[in-house]
């Protein structure tokens, strides 16, 4: 039996596997850790893919020291052995790992100690690690939060649990509680226009219809003036004053109508733009073309320099 | 005294020294100092009071710093450095403790400070959210708004100070050079004496032509071609008596007769209707302190008055009224802006 494994297992394996030799030879001994061998097995790419093709490949109708209690999951077993243990330096350590588990679950079969691979194509290991296997699963399911071996801290770690619940609800009121006290006073209107808003609306609308009803009256009633000719300015300054007031009703308006019927008489001036007086010199954009930024009363007073007084 | 003038026309290179956007500091029609504000906060402000600030910035454009950045360690005498040389005449800071929001306004660099308590507020970005068709042209901001203070009255001293500073705050109109065009925005201050609370409003005016139908002035304004498919004629285009909007009886009090053309719709010496929509945002506040000095000083006006502070209040009363004579009289032509009408609780704000 044990000369049969040996070769099938030479055929799966290579022949440098030594190892497993080593320590099938020793089959009394149940030795934990086998003693690194001096030729290490390098598991190069080539021999990689070499392996997956023997596992896939491997039928257990072809081996005939291998009877009937093989069965078809095995050769799956072994090929997920191969592809899903590190195929590189660790390959050795694996392998001896699989082995010593293997060794401890087939002490119970009082069989001899067998190397990993071959384990699993024995029946008596292949079942109990099964069992033993289904058994942890089955316990996993049930706590999934704790770890099934350290189940003793359980209530501990269900307090601690509970205590980080209460402290992120208190932190949630407490900001919470922030964010209100910086919004306080915060409105967002509801509805566009309430009545308080168009009597609001109202008051400031006649405000603003006073206002362009006295710049109407005052710009259209000086058209034709301009601040530069004296006789106009001290007219100009008259009548702002007056008009000012009657807007806001405190003088009669008798006035500035006087005044302003007596100086449209005055502005009969020639058609053509360029031939009146005040051509170039009403525009206040035109007028200091030639002149550097000086307030427009400078202007004025300068203009008119020498001739009349300015009085008020 | 000559003075150079750096227009802020957008694409401009000015040459200077130090290379940046340089505003005239005197308006040349007035021959006024124009009022100029920072606005800040000195501490470490909330997302939604961070918003509530960045929209009384772009409120006070175009003469107040956008970027303003402050840092942790700048404390109120760096500012106050600042300002000196820069031209700015006014502080506007908000903060924000867990019981109450409160803005100062505060003259600088030794003018009185009042304090407002904010009782609520509402972001621009609100605002805009609750209207149909938010409305918000590109040059809205480029010019300085106008100001309407109502309800305040000319009898407590300290609601009088409220209004002289307000007005300052923005730069006075000329109304006989004035542009209508550059009048694109209102600030509404208005005040309640019985719960003694300040709406603070902000609205951006448009101008509508009255009179024609409603199909016409969409076709002027959206320059739309419009649908003739089921007209015989164009004149059923022109002369199909379509109904009015409901909006049309408010419009009969708001109509102005234009001095000049603006734009394409409203021509001068026709009447149009002036139309605000509200944008920017909304606050409700009371005035709760007035103190003499820039976040110091003497109380002269305590909403929450102690025995203590009666006292002081009659003292500082006459320097107060000295120091409201004294600000009156450095404007020309008399500081007659807070005139009332007759039987109508209204103050205006333009000066010549």
């Amino acid at each position: 039996m044990s000369t049969g494994e040996e070769s099938h297992h030479m055929a799966t394996a290579q022949s440098g596997n030594r190892k497993r030799r080593v320590g099938k030879a020793s089959k009394s001994k149940k030795s934990k850790t086998l003693p690194p061998s001096s030729t290490r097995f390098k598991v190069t790419m080539k021999n990689q893919k070499l392996f997956q093709k023997r596992a896939r490949d491997y039928n257990s109708d072809d081996d005939v020291e291998e009877d009937e209690e093989k069965k078809q999951p095995e050769v799956t077993i072994r090929e997920k052995i191969f592809s899903d243990a590190n195929m590189g330096p660790n390959y050795d350590e694996i392998e001896e790992g699989d082995d010593e588990e293997e060794e401890e679950e087939g002490s119970d079969n009082d069989e001899a100690v067998q190397s990993g691979i071959t384990k699993f194509a024995s029946d008596g290991g292949c079942n109990a690690f099964k069992i033993a296997f289904k058994a942890i699963m089955k316990k996993t399911k049930e706590d999934d939060i704790l770890d099934p071996i350290l189940s003793g801290r359980k209530p501990l770690i269900a307090k601690q649990l509970a205590e980080e619940e209460a402290e992120f609800k208190a932190k949630g009121q407490a900001r919470k509680a922030k964010h209100l006290v910086a919004e306080k006073g915060h409105v967002k209107p509801g509805s566009y226009l309430d009545s308080h808003e168009k009597i609001l609306i109202g008051v400031a609308t006649k405000g603003v219809v006073k206002l362009f009803n006295a710049v109407n009256k005052a710009q259209h009633a000086q058209k034709g003036l301009n601040p530069s000719r004296s006789k106009d300015a001290k007219v100009l300054k008259k009548r702002r004053k007056e008009a000012f007031f009657s807007e806001l009703g405190k003088t009669s308006k008798t006035d500035t109508k006087a005044q302003k019927s007596s100086t449209s008489n005055e502005d009969d001036a020639p058609g053509w733009a360029p031939l009146r007086d005040n051509y170039m010199l009403a525009n206040p954009k035109l007028k200091d073309w030639d002149k550097k930024l000086e307030t427009r009363e400078g202007n004025d007073f300068a203009a008119m320099s020498g001739d009349e007084s300015y009085e008020d | 005294m000559a003075r150079f003038k750096n227009n802020k026309k957008k694409g401009r290179v000015i040459v200077k020294p130090i290379a940046k956007k340089n505003q005239a500091n005197v308006d040349h029609v007035t021959g006024d100092k124009i009022p100029k504000s920072f606005v800040f906060s000195r501490m470490k402000l909330p997302g939604s009071v961070k918003q509530l600030q960045m929209d009384l910035r772009k409120l006070m454009l175009p003469y107040t710093a956008l970027n303003l950045k402050e840092k942790k360690r700048n404390t109120l005498r760096d500012f106050l450095n600042v300002s000196g040389p820069m031209g700015v005449t006014h502080f506007l800071m908000l903060s924000k403790t867990a019981s109450s929001l409160s803005l100062r306004v505060a003259r600088t660099p030794q003018g009185p400070t009042l304090t407002f308590k904010i009782h609520q507020y509402s972001l621009a970005s609100d605002i805009a959210q609750s209207q149909l068709r938010p409305r918000c042209p590109q040059d809205l901001f480029q010019s300085p708004p106008l100001i309407v203070l109502s309800g305040f009255g000319s009898q407590e001293l300290h609601l009088k100070l409220a209004t002289i500073m307000f007005q300052n705050i923005f730069p006075a109109i000329d109304i006989n050079t004035v542009k209508l065009s550059t009048c694109q925005r209102l600030v509404l201050l208005n005040y309640n004496k019985d719960t003694k609370l300040i709406d603070f409003r902000h609205y951006s005016i448009r101008l509508q032509p009255v009179g024609v139908s409603r199909r016409i002035r969409k076709f002027v304004q959206n320059h739309k071609v419009p649908d003739l498919r089921n007209l015989q004629d164009v004149s059923d285009f022109v002369t199909k008596a379509g109904y009015g909007s409901e909006s049309e009886g408010d419009e009969e009090a708001a109509t102005v007769t234009l001095s000049s053309d603006l734009g394409r719709a409203n021509r001068g010496s026709t009447k149009s209707a002036v139309k605000l929509q509200e944008i920017g945002p909304r606050m409700t506040m009371q005035l709760v302190k007035v103190e003499e000095g820039l976040c110091s000083g003497g109380i002269i006006f305590s909403e929450y008055e102690n025995v203590d502070g009666k006292k002081e209040k009659e003292k500082k009363k006459q320097n107060e009224d000295g120091e409201a004579e004294e600000e009156e009289d450095s404007e020309d032509e008399g500081e007659e802006g807070s005139a009332e009408e007759d039987g109508e609780d209204m103050d205006e704000d333009f000066e010549d």
